[in-house]
């Protein structure tokens, strides 16, 4: 019941926790350029100032933290090793690069040759940032994520560890998917990854990026951001599928911004963690620009997945459109708590929500909370939110036919998920929410 | 089924008062009163924040938030405006020690 | 002294001439406590009233729990509100009147105007009307009363029927529950007691009008419904106030209890004029196989915080909340209703409609919550929204907590403006924009207007014109 965390022998860990002390000995053990560390320490101080400060309770009501325990992590000091990671997505598209971390160290940084040529940026935010500083220097935590919305960015700020970079030159397109893994490992490690991805005027890409743990049982700690920053007339298709154990904590900023004319296409798949919290935000900036957003979530056991998500609306005749579909089963609980604000300047706004719960078992809990603040008065704007059950005459059918109780029921799930796998434009994508929602049922091995 | 987990010491629990932590996962709250030791998940089922410091009136907590009460031996509700119980802990006392069981 | 019925126009409601804007003079009223607000100005409350020692405690403990809650972090802005500087007790008559003519000459005036009398004739088996904080009228009609029901200020029930007052009195809405019930609590005056006996089942609608005509004035009634099993009752609530350019505070609790079989519709049209804070705490317990609806219309006031609530508590118990919101200039409707169900085979519906012009505000923030073994529940909610310009805004948060599975829940929302097509083909049939327009709001508050009694559906149709006016054109 209680989880003592202990180094495996051999390796050697940095004093678990995130005082002063460690920050220090973290940000000494980096060796990074001044303007790096500065950013840092203005970082840290805000996450002490905030430690001070109670959470947001409209974000984090249904959101128990008192069994986590930050002390009891630590980011790794180890050489990465490579570890066999069992991945979901790796192995079912042909990437034009890849880029991996595990336990917050860098990998794998791979592209394709011609791509590299034309100015396609694709890699470790370690390295890019000292090779390409004047490129990603003016996107990095200060359009999307911003260090000071709360402690967890702040956070965040002050201790990443390295991430995903993709940058796309104006109209270059990405044809080829690009991969990307956020790996645990050992035990009791805390890893900071940053997803920095940035596409210049009419650019198109597709990033598909997934987390895993190595094992099942190993505990860790992810405190991540995203930033999407979409250009004039550009195209992105990015999904994140959140993979962990059980035994994971995972707390998030993800932010995307569009400009004018843009288009965003942000696919969320959530199986795995003991814990997550992800802080989804996606503004459209520029008249014209949309956003889709679409979420899969199966949680099970005593999981919970929280999703605090906003859509923004700051130009007029911009899109949105989110739907998440979860199921859960067991104690499981899943929160989404939604809101579409719509700025005055934002008229002929299209803006929609729509979540859709399944409940496959007595205990579990789903709380859903859309919402709406809307300043312009010529917008169409609805959510909606349904919750249920699968129904026992449809079970009995299945059976009728041959199928076993849990082919019946896995069927069911499939179909409940159809409405929003449609939306996934990546083949890929939708095979392997598919694949891992079928596991994850019991089904499949 | 789970097994009892040693979780406090009489010593630290003097009668009339309670203590914090975290067991199985989840944020418990322990009380004393007279020589009997109960447990119940700190989350008020009205609207899922502690109970931590609530008023202890006998055997019934009152949430500091909206006044709703509950049996800490039952975990019952006892008035508006709860409606669901809490969760409780089998407690087991042997010497100075006390034992819970996971749910 | 009478004043002009169009005078007092105040510029910044926007809804062109307040119709009810006018007052008497307050020299007349036989006792009014001083401004502010403590243990002795509640104790001062209990003796007038000649209260028993339980009703005192009660109210002081009740003191003590305000004081220590804060205010709401959410819904509008109360940060003007100053409680010190309003009279907690006003007490305008020395005894409560059986007799239309032996009321007070200038109080029954106000009621003429408010067109009480007819409104007798025509449809009500009795009258509660709240001048300041005393009921003045009231009468009942006899066949009523001699089925047992009983149909009286609060003050009086506690006093006259005090086992059944206090069975009942703050069994559904504790002190506790939240900084304005507490509130009330400790200083309530007024409201209305009904108690309806096993399977009497009462036609036509109980009414009351309330009123608050000093300045600085707070409005505390307590109103306490009991409909036992098998039982019907309809009661109408409506209200208007003077305009003034100092707040009013207007802190109300309604609690009611629907038992076996029983069905209970409580109707409001919310009219304050536009400097009043209107933060009431409503709600119902509905037992098995009962009906319990709200019918809530909010107009006017300054900032509206109310949001009806029905808990169903055993099998086979529904209830359904139909809720309109019209935010003007300057105005802030915070409404909605919130469902429980904490009993299988249960079922609630809210339609909620709202209107926001002239820079006004309409939120929706509503509940639908299934506890866990609330098997085969169903919960349907819709909130449709029309902003008229773009100057005002809507918002909408509803909060869906779901912690069974074998249920059905569906949530849908909308906001828009009116739909140019619409617009279109009335102006093509002669009407003009502001004519269309109106039309197009009655049509789209039509699901709650038709459940209203006649003359009320009459004044909110003269209403919604009157706002429709000020806005265009």
């Amino acid at each position: 019941m209680s989880t003592a965390i202990l180094p495996p022998a051999g390796e050697v860990h940095a004093a678990p926790g995130f005082s002063e002390a460690q920050f220090e000995a973290f940000l000494e053990s980096r060796g990074e350029p001044a303007w790096i560390s500065q950013r840092r320490r203005a970082a840290f101080e805000v996450y002490r100032q905030k430690l001070a400060e109670p959470l947001n309770p409209e974000e984090f009501k249904r959101v128990d933290l008192r069994a986590f325990q930050p002390a009891r992590f630590a980011v790794s000091s180890a050489a990465a090793a490579p570890a066999q990671f069992e991945t979901l997505l790796e192995k079912r598209a042909d990437f034009a690069g890849a880029v991996s971390h595990i336990d917050g160290r860098s990998v794998v940084a791979r592209l394709d040759d011609k791509l590299a040529r034309q100015g396609v940026l694709f890699g470790s935010l370690c390295e890019l940032l000292k090779t390409k500083r004047e490129i990603l220097e003016p996107h990095l935590m200060s359009r999307a994520v911003r260090p000071e919305a709360d402690r967890i960015s702040a956070w965040h700020a002050a201790f990443w560890t390295g991430g995903t970079v993709l940058f796309v030159p104006r109209n270059v397109t990405v044809a080829a998917p690009l991969y990307s893994l956020i790996g645990l490992s050992s035990a009791g490690v805390a890893d900071f990854s940053h997803t920095l991805v940035i596409l210049e005027e009419g650019a198109s890409a597709t990033l598909l990026e997934e987390t895993g743990s190595a094992g099942s049982e190993n505990t860790g700690l992810h405190v991540g951001a995203v930033e999407l920053l979409v250009g004039a007339g550009a195209n992105l298709r990015y999904v994140q599928l959140q993979n962990w154990n059980h035994h994971v904590w995972h707390l998030a900023h993800q932010a995307g911004a569009v400009a004018r004319d843009g288009s965003l296409q942000w696919t969320v798949g959530g199986i795995g963690a003991r814990l997550a919290h992800i802080h989804q935000q996606v503004t459209l900036e520029g008249a014209g620009s949309s956003g889709e957003v679409n979420g899969v979530t199966f949680a099970t056991g005593r999981q919970l997945l929280s999703y605090y998500t906003q859509q923004t609306h700051k130009a007029p005749s911009t899109r949105s459109d989110l739907l998440y579909k979860d199921v859960l089963r067991d104690e499981a609980r899943v929160v989404w708590r939604g809101m579409i604000r719509v700025e005055a300047e934002a008229q002929k706004t299209d803006g929609y929500q729509r979540n859709d719960s399944l409940l496959l078992s007595a205990d579990c809990r789903a709380d859903a909370i859309p919402g709406l603040e809307i300043n312009a008065d010529d917008v169409r704007c609805t959510h909606g939110a349904t919750a249920g059950r699968v129904d026992a005459d449809q079970i009995f059918y299945c059976m009728c036919r041959g199928l076993s109780r849990y082919e019946a029921m896995h069927m069911i799930v499939e179909g409940f998920f159809h409405g929003v796998y449609d939306r996934i434009a990546v083949e890929a994508v939708r095979e392997t929410l598919s694949h891992a929602v079928k596991r994850k049922l019991g089904i499949e091995r | 089924m789970p097994e009892f987990e040693k979780v406090a010491t009489l010593d630290e629990l003097p009668p009339g008062e309670r203590k914090s932590l975290v067991f199985d996962d989840r944020a418990v709250l322990i009380f004393r009163i007279g020589d009997d030791v109960y447990a119940v998940e700190d989350v008020c089922s009205h609207d899922g924040q502690p109970l931590t410091d609530g008023k202890l009136e006998g055997t019934a907590i009152e949430c500091p938030r909206h006044g709703a009460r509950f049996d800490v031996r039952t975990g019952r509700p006892l008035c508006m405006p709860a409606v669901e119980p809490i969760a409780t802990f089998e407690v087991r006392v042997e010497n100075n020690e006390i034992y819970l069981r996971g749910r | 002294m009478a004043t002009d019925m169009k005078a007092t126009v105040d510029e910044e409601v926007g809804v062109g001439e307040y119709q009810y804007g006018f007052h008497d003079p307050t020299d007349k009223y036989v006792f009014t406590a001083r401004k502010g607000l403590d243990r002795d100005i509640v104790s001062q409350i209990s003796a007038m009233k000649e209260e028993p020692a339980w009703m005192r405690d009660f109210r002081l403990s009740a003191l003590d729990i305000f004081f220590k809650k804060p205010l709401p972090t959410w819904g509008g802005h109360l940060g003007d509100l100053n409680f010190q500087d309003i009279h907690y007790y006003v007490r305008a008559s020395a005894s409560q009147e059986r007799n239309w003519d032996d009321v007070p000459e200038d109080i029954r005036r106000t009621y003429d105007r408010l067109g009480i009398p007819e409104a007798e004739k025509k449809y009500l088996a009795g009258v509660k009307a709240q001048y300041e904080s005393e009921v003045v009228y009231g009468s009942l009609q006899e066949d009523l009363a001699k089925q047992g029901v009983i149909f009286t200020d609060t003050d009086s029930a506690l006093r006259d029927n005090p086992e059944l007052f206090r069975e009942y009195f703050g069994t559904v809405i504790p002190s506790n529950d939240n900084k304005f019930a507490a509130l009330n609590s400790a200083v309530w005056s007024g409201g209305s007691f009904i108690y309806v006996p096993k399977g009497v089942k009462i036609d036509f609608p109980l009414q009351a009008y309330f009123r608050i005509n000093s300045e600085n004035m707070g409005q505390f009634e307590r109103t306490l419904i009991i409909v036992d099993e098998g039982a019907s009752v309809h009661y109408v609530e409506g209200c208007t106030a003077p305009t003034y350019s100092s707040e009013s505070l207007h802190s109300a609790v309604v609690e009611i209890i629907v038992k076996r079989g029983a069905r209970c519709r409580y109707t409001t049209i919310q009219n304050w004029s536009s400097n009043v804070y209107n933060l009431v705490t409503k709600r119902a317990m509905a037992y098995g196989d009962s009906l319990m609806e709200w019918v809530d219309g909010n107009l006017g006031s300054k900032l509206t915080m109310k949001y009806p609530a029905i808990y169903l508590m055993e099998p086979g118990a529904r209830g359904e909340t139909l809720s309109i919101a019209f935010a003007g200039k300057g105005q802030h409707q915070d409404a909605g209703a919130k469902m429980v169900h904490c009993a299988p085979n249960t079922y609630s519906r809210i339609i909620s409609k709202s209107i926001s012009k002239a820079g006004g505000r309409a939120s929706y923030r509503g509940l639908a919550k299934v506890v866990k073994g609330a098997r085969n529940c169903k919960s349907n909610v819709v909130c449709d929204a029309l902003i008229l310009d773009h100057a005002s805004r809507s918002d909408t948060y509803p909060y869906i907590e779901i912690n069974e599975d074998d249920v059905t829940i569906e949530h849908e929302a909308s906001v828009s403006k009116i739909s140019e097509d619409q617009l279109f083909y009335l102006m093509a049939r002669g009407l003009s924009e502001a004519e269309a327009s109106s039309m197009i709001v009655t049509g789209f508050i039509e699901p709650l207007v038709k459940e209203l009694p006649m003359e009320y559906a009459v004044e909110m149709n003269r209403l919604i014109e009157l706002q429709m006016e000020g806005s265009v054109g």
